[in-house]
């Protein structure tokens, strides 16, 4: 397809990227959200973007996930090109996304979301004689496990907790067996527990999985993460540890005067 | 009782009371009730769109206008004094045109084929798919969405119903096609009056419920009402939400262009008036009347809306304003009953305070299994770890 565009400077590294960008730009009404990004996410690696409202996180992960499409630059997924392949396209690619507010199907059960989100045979036709299961697979109970949910798999999602909501739709993700997996603030509106539990979650998923995370919460950030992205105005500002990040004169001065770093 | 038993007792009971209907019926009624089972068959297809998937469609008499006609065309053909050419076409026709099918009026050709009633039963039902294919992906790929497909189908019912009027010399016009020929296949003839017509009816509706059923409790059916609760969340698991839709909407109309055929050979015509927008949205009354989230519900819905419709238009005081209270029924079912006759029935069998409070039994509405006590146990401790 387009892979005689595949630019040629991945090979730099030892462990090829997982998630690349190149030049990742969109504008609203010629108002740049997103400017000029190159991400890198390596194979495994736990990313977490930070940055102040407005800074173009959410767009980002929506650029990386089809919702939103680019107005210039590439999103490559290992060596496929997947920049404006469609969204359904894109999650059968590899790529899983967990929205801010928790999006399931509210009127089916635990049970009946995730078997919709793990049938891997999405086309009509390969569905058309297929059976539904009154009761889980294995696959299912361990992702019901690992977030939580088991005791909750006959329980409609309307009768959820908005953290349950939150796990459920990431257990969603998790059945996809995605290649990457999109956060958008995963310990909004949680309780201290929740949060807690989340960040367990998290770091248990790290390793298995590449995840890349957006968050607000600088503790939060701070237990989970190893590199951290900050972005400002759209763009990329810096790009290291928490302690080089929170170092970082150009991040200081970025925030000076609005928010300091902890509540950023 | 779990629901889903007192389900399947529901759907054997209805099988068997329209089966054994006829026993008792006179031959007025027998046509009667089979045309009510007609408008069922169409209701279902309502059901399948709009309870399953939420494509709420305001043109569904265009496909099931489509499917009489197609049928209408064979039938008309079928009588000798409309060889070869018919009776509406003679008195339309330009004086000097040649008296043959192929171009004594214009268009006149598209009938050629259907002088093999195969032809028109097939084309009752391929002609409807094919037109709500066209329709549905010039909207489904624009991703148009909620009452916007409701004003695009009734925005093709009605053009649809323009082109069907106003082609005269092909269509028969206003007057639509009648004086039709009953309907022969291999020698056995439907009569309308008769139980045959009748069991026609009756066995194609057991087996588009059966069908509509099975299809619609497996897999496709669940990814559907994943797709009508969040398009969005679907198309991020994979889903192309689109090619679902699409059929749906396709088997939707299939389903009213063969309750379409089925009209004709009951009621021996066929008219514009089939797609009137009147009719379109009745259909959508009844499904929402029965509950459209369910087959069976659709079913009785449409079966008791033109019942009581029938007998209204007995009576000389409830005949003008019927058009009134089906207006009422509909906002009334709105608002208090969104599903319908068969929402009543599922809280009736699920209602609080019988026996079954154990484990998940209630809840899933589904028989306990042995091998599931295990993962009770195990969600047991889980919910306390928690």
């Amino acid at each position: 397809m387009n892979a005689v565009h595949r630019p040629s400077q991945a090979g730099a590294v030892s462990t090829a990227p997982i998630l690349r960008t190149q030049n990742l730009t969109v504008r609203f009404d010629e108002f740049p959200a997103v400017r000029d990004v190159d991400l890198s996410i390596a194979d495994g690696e736990l990313r977490v973007i930070i940055g102040a409202n407005g800074a173009g996180k959410s767009t980002l992960l929506d650029l990386l996930c089809g919702k939103t499409l680019p107005s210039e630059g590439e999103i490559w997924l290992r060596d496929r090109n997947i920049t404006g392949i469609g969204e359904a396209a894109i999650a059968r690619s590899g790529v899983g996304r967990k929205f801010q507010t928790p999006t399931v199907f509210k009127d089916m059960t635990v049970l009946e979301n995730l078997q919709v989100a793990s049938n891997r045979r999405v086309r009509v036709f390969e569905n058309l004689f297929e059976r539904v299961k009154g009761r889980p697979s294995d696959k299912e109970v361990a992702v019901a496990e690992r977030t939580g949910l088991l005791g909750s798999m006959k329980r409609k999602a309307s009768e959820l907790s908005h953290g349950q909501l939150q796990w459920l739709e990431l257990a969603m993700v998790l059945s996809q067996e995605p290649k990457i997996i999109l956060l958008d603030e995963p310990a909004a509106g949680m309780t201290a527990a929740e949060t807690d539990k989340t960040a367990e979650l998290l770091l248990d998923l790290a390793g298995g999985h590449t995840v890349l995370v957006i968050e607000h919460d600088m503790a939060f950030v701070r237990r989970i993460c190893r590199t951290i992205t900050v972005m400002h105005q759209g763009a990329v500002l810096a790009e290291g540890t928490a302690e080089e990040i929170e170092r970082n004169p150009a991040v200081i001065e970025a925030y000076l005067g609005s928010a300091t770093l902890s509540h950023a | 009782m779990t629901y889903r038993t007192a389900s399947i007792i529901a759907y054997i009971a209805f099988f068997a009371v329209v089966l054994a209907l006829p026993l008792v019926l006179n031959s007025f009624w027998t046509n009667r009730v089979a045309i009510y089972l007609v408008y069922s068959i169409c209701a279902i297809g309502i059901s399948m769109s709009w309870g399953y998937a939420g494509i709420l469609s305001l043109g569904q008499g265009l496909f099931f206008g489509m499917g009489a006609y197609m049928l209408a065309m064979s039938l008309t053909l079928a009588v000798p004094e409309n060889n070869p050419v018919p009776q509406l076409m003679l008195l339309n026709m330009e004086p000097n045109a040649v008296r043959d099918l192929c171009c004594v009026t214009t268009g006149s050709f598209l009938w050629i084929p259907f002088r093999s009633v195969a032809v028109g039963m097939i084309a009752g039902i391929v002609v409807p798919c094919i037109l709500a294919a066209a329709i549905g992906y010039v909207m489904f790929k624009r991703r148009t969405t909620g009452v916007y497909v409701s004003i695009i189908t009734l925005a093709f019912a009605v053009i649809g119903q323009l082109l069907i009027i106003n082609n005269q010399p092909l269509t028969g016009g206003f007057n639509g096609l009648a004086d039709l020929a009953l309907l022969e296949i291999g020698g056995f003839e439907f009569d309308p009056y008769g139980p045959s017509a009748y069991y026609a009816v009756a066995l194609t509706l057991i087996a588009v419920i059966l069908l509509a059923r099975y299809m619609l409790t497996g897999r496709i059916g669940q990814v559907l009402k994943a797709i009508r609760e969040d398009e969005a969340r679907a198309r991020y698991l994979g889903y192309d939400v689109e090619n679902y839709k699409l059929f749906i909407f396709c088997v939707s109309a299939g389903v009213a262009g063969l309750a379409g055929m089925l009209f004709t050979v009951t009621s021996e015509f066929a008219t514009p008036s089939l797609m009137a927008t009147s009719l379109s949205i009745s259909m959508v009354i009844w499904a929402a009347t029965g509950g459209r989230a369910s087959l069976l519900g659709a079913c009785i819905g449409a079966l008791i809306v033109n019942f009581v419709g029938s007998l209204a238009s007995e009576s000389a005081t409830f005949q003008p304003v019927w058009p009134i209270i089906l207006g009422l029924l509909f906002v009334v079912v709105v608002l208090f009953m969104p599903n319908g006759i068969a929402g009543i029935f599922k809280a009736f069998i699920d209602r609080p305070g019988k026996a079954e409070r154990l484990g998940g039994a209630k809840l899933s509405g589904k028989t306990e299994r042995p091998d599931k006590a295990d993962l009770l146990v195990k969600s047991e401790l889980s919910a306390r770890e928690a």
